[in-house]
């Protein structure tokens, strides 16, 4: 026998479970803490990037890396290539302010052609973030290295070799970069540093090799032929220091000279180094760097309320020490085909004795 | 002799190569520059101690041998009266497309043969376009300069071409000294003595000096100017290849940067320092090595002594423009040294 009481209040408890789970299942799951403000804030951004050339291996990281971010989050991110040619640069850099984009990222040739232009563009109201050479105006915020320690630790290196008594001798060459450049001025005093430390060391030639290889090397071989029992050369990077590597092993001095410098730490650094062409590399890590720099890409698109000149962020990536133990391998040695996103594996481009 | 080679012998510039012993020693600017060499070199010897050494002057020619070899190029096509603006763009995109195609797996020694052919056939361009479309010579070479550089970055926008593989050869000229003598110097040699044979001895030589001093007078007596014009640029286009096979052998890359150095200016600062006008007409090989002992020289001296590179830069030209002037006062133009050709 059906009771309709009992069958109704029965009826009534389903409907409202029902109603119950179905509005538990249709209500929508709370986003992730702060997500939805940052995909907001990243959307449709514009970001420019004017390196000093495209053809540099850490300029080729770093935008593999935010290109990537930029894809995720759906913001667009231009690279303005002047290719090394400052009238260019200069151009590109005009250009790219004129289009007011909410992020202008710079790689200076040297601490003065763009001070004027980048405080133009703060002025404008665009944030700026600077990327390894700094200029004379402080940008928003700057990711790269820290050239001071850089300098101290390169000379260092050298004073560990040369300034000893069991030395073949305490001469050493710096072969300086371009003279108005970042990297240069600061190397300096971390060189100056260690060389006032070390009295014993004796700085024989400092003329700049200007990142070309074959300068390096004439140097280099004319310095060795006045000096025969140099001890080591450091370098402001180390695509231009293995024309110096060349000339220590045209006049067959590899193992007596030692050859120190610093460089994105990609393959072919390892290459050179497994080659002889240089004892130590410190690596500047760009392919950390590059994830460096897209933290600070978000950081400074995702608070609309900092103004473009307000803060003054400063972050001097890590550096890792490369000599022949430890130049081989994926960590330390990317290649391009590393930092691209690969879900099934990305082909080996890696020279073959490193792999 | 035949009819062509009578009348180039009668042309007033036509004594280049036949210098008699009884000429009147005339103080030109080649003359002047192996003084002011002479004060340089010797002042060197006696300041600093290694300076006159076996091994310094060797590193000093080492140094030197690929300015030289582009000079000798630049140098024919400016006394044809022309310029060539494209020698370091060719250089750096010719051996780049050869390393760049000997990277995807072809043997180096043949892939040379591959930029070789690049670089003549954007050689013959130039001389085609300036030959026979009568562009001035500066602009020709200027815009294909430029052209040949994109297109060699559109293949691969690298800032140093690197061989992965270790070519043997190369590795010769880089280290090898046959005699005690590196091999760049012997290449630079090489190139010098067959440039002054072609020039001196051969009617194409002369033509190239007739031609130099006035096209349109050379035209007339029925010399093939324009084919000629066009066989320099690829010859120029050539020599400056093979520089950049000294350089690759040297250094073990091709830094492509080099293009916006003051590379192609040094190749020029050279031919003229040397003596050769830009007028045209006028010059050989010895003034190209002239010019490039004096800058060779010059840096050495310069690296040894460590001079800050903005003092360098000053003193480099200074003295130039010291030459110069004591030229112009010493050889004041008259109605002819002043023709000016299309520069």
């Amino acid at each position: 026998m059906i009771h309709f009481k009992k069958a109704f209040f029965f009826a009534l408890a389903m409907a409202l479970l029902l109603a119950v789970t179905y509005q538990a299942y249709s209500a929508e799951v709370a986003d992730q803490i702060g997500r939805a403000d940052y995909v907001k804030n990243l959307k449709g951004k514009k970001v420019i990037f004017v390196p000093i050339s495209m053809g540099f291996d850490m300029d080729q990281a770093w935008v593999t890396v935010i290109k990537q971010m930029a894809q995720r989050y759906d913001f667009s991110f231009e690279v303005r290539d002047p290719n090394s040619n400052t009238d260019a640069g200069i151009r590109a850099l005009q250009g790219a302010i004129a289009e007011k984009p909410d992020l202008l990222i710079v790689q200076n040739p040297d601490v003065q052609s763009w001070a004027r232009l980048i405080k133009q563009a703060q002025e404008a109201g665009i944030k700026t973030l600077a990327l390894n050479m700094q200029s004379a105006t402080q940008t928003d915020s700057y990711v790269g290295n820290d050239w001071v320690e850089m300098g101290r630790l390169e000379m260092g290196e050298l004073a560990k070799a040369c300034a000893g008594p069991n030395a073949v001798s305490h001469k050493v060459v710096w072969l300086a970069g371009v003279e108005t450049g970042a990297a240069n001025i600061w190397m300096r005093k971390g060189i100056d540093e260690v060389l006032k430390a070390n009295p014993t060391l004796q700085l024989v030639s400092d003329q700049p090799a200007q990142y070309d290889a074959e300068k390096a090397r004439q140097i280099t071989a004319t310095v060795l032929q006045q000096h025969p029992d140099l001890c080591g050369v450091m370098g402001i990077w180390d695509h231009c220091e293995v024309g110096a590597g060349a000339a220590v092993a045209a006049a067959g001095k590899t193992g007596q000279v030692t050859i120190v410098t610093n460089g994105a730490g990609s393959a072919d650094t390892c290459s050179n180094i497994q080659k002889g062409l240089l004892t130590v590399n410190f690596s500047l890590n760009s392919d950390i760097q590059g994830h460096i720099a897209a933290d600070q890409v978000g950081y400074l698109l995702s608070h609309p309320e900092i103004k473009a000149g307000q803060v003054k962020q400063v972050f001097f990536g890590p550096i890792t020490r490369q000599d022949k133990t430890n130049a081989t391998g994926n960590r330390g040695c990317w290649t391009l085909e590393d930092l691209k996103y690969c879900p099934n594996g990305c082909p080996d481009a890696r020279p073959p004795e490193l792999r | 002799m035949s009819p062509e080679a009578e009348l180039v012998e009668a042309l007033p510039s036509g004594r280049n190569g036949r210098s008699s012993k009884f000429d009147t020693f005339k103080f030109n600017q080649e003359v002047l520059v192996i003084a002011i060499w002479l004060i340089l070199f010797v002042g060197f010897s006696i300041v600093l101690p290694k300076f006159l050494t076996t091994g310094n002057i060797i590193i000093l020619l080492n140094n030197v041998s690929i300015l030289g070899t582009l000079a000798i190029g630049m140098g024919l096509i400016v006394v044809g009266r022309g310029i060539d603006l494209t020698m370091v763009a060719l250089m750096v995109t010719g051996i780049g497309i050869a390393i760049w195609t000997a990277n995807l797996g072809i043997d180096f020694t043949y892939t040379v043969f591959i930029g070789a052919l690049f670089v003549a056939a954007v050689g013959l361009f130039s001389g085609v376009m300036i030959a026979f479309g009568e562009i001035p010579s500066i602009f020709t070479t200027l815009a294909i300069a430029s052209s040949a550089y994109g297109l060699g970055r559109i293949l691969s926008p690298v800032y140093e071409f690197y061989p992965h593989k270790n070519v043997p050869w190369l590795q010769v000229i880089g280290s090898a000294r046959p005699l005690g003598i590196p091999v760049p110097i012997f290449i630079f040699a090489a190139v010098a003595v067959l440039m002054s044979l072609f020039l001196k001895k051969t009617r194409f030589g002369r033509f190239v000096h007739a031609t130099g001093d006035n096209p349109n007078a050379a035209r007339t007596m029925g010399l093939p100017t324009r084919p000629l014009t066009v066989a320099e640029f690829v010859l120029s286009a050539l020599i400056g290849y093979t520089a950049g096979i000294i350089m690759l052998g040297l250094v073990g890359g091709m830094n492509t940067q080099l293009y916006n150095s003051s590379l192609v200016y040094d190749v020029i600062l050279v031919v003229v320092l040397g003596g050769i006008g830009l007028s045209g007409g006028k010059g050989g090989v010895r003034n190209v090595i002239v010019g490039t002992i004096f800058v060779g020289t010059l840096i050495n001296g310069m690296t040894i002594l460590n001079f800050s590179y903005s003092i360098q830069n000053l003193i480099k030209c200074l003295i130039l423009l010291s030459a110069m002037a004591m030229d112009a006062v010493l050889n004041p133009r008259d109605e002819q040294t002043s023709q000016s050709g299309d520069i």
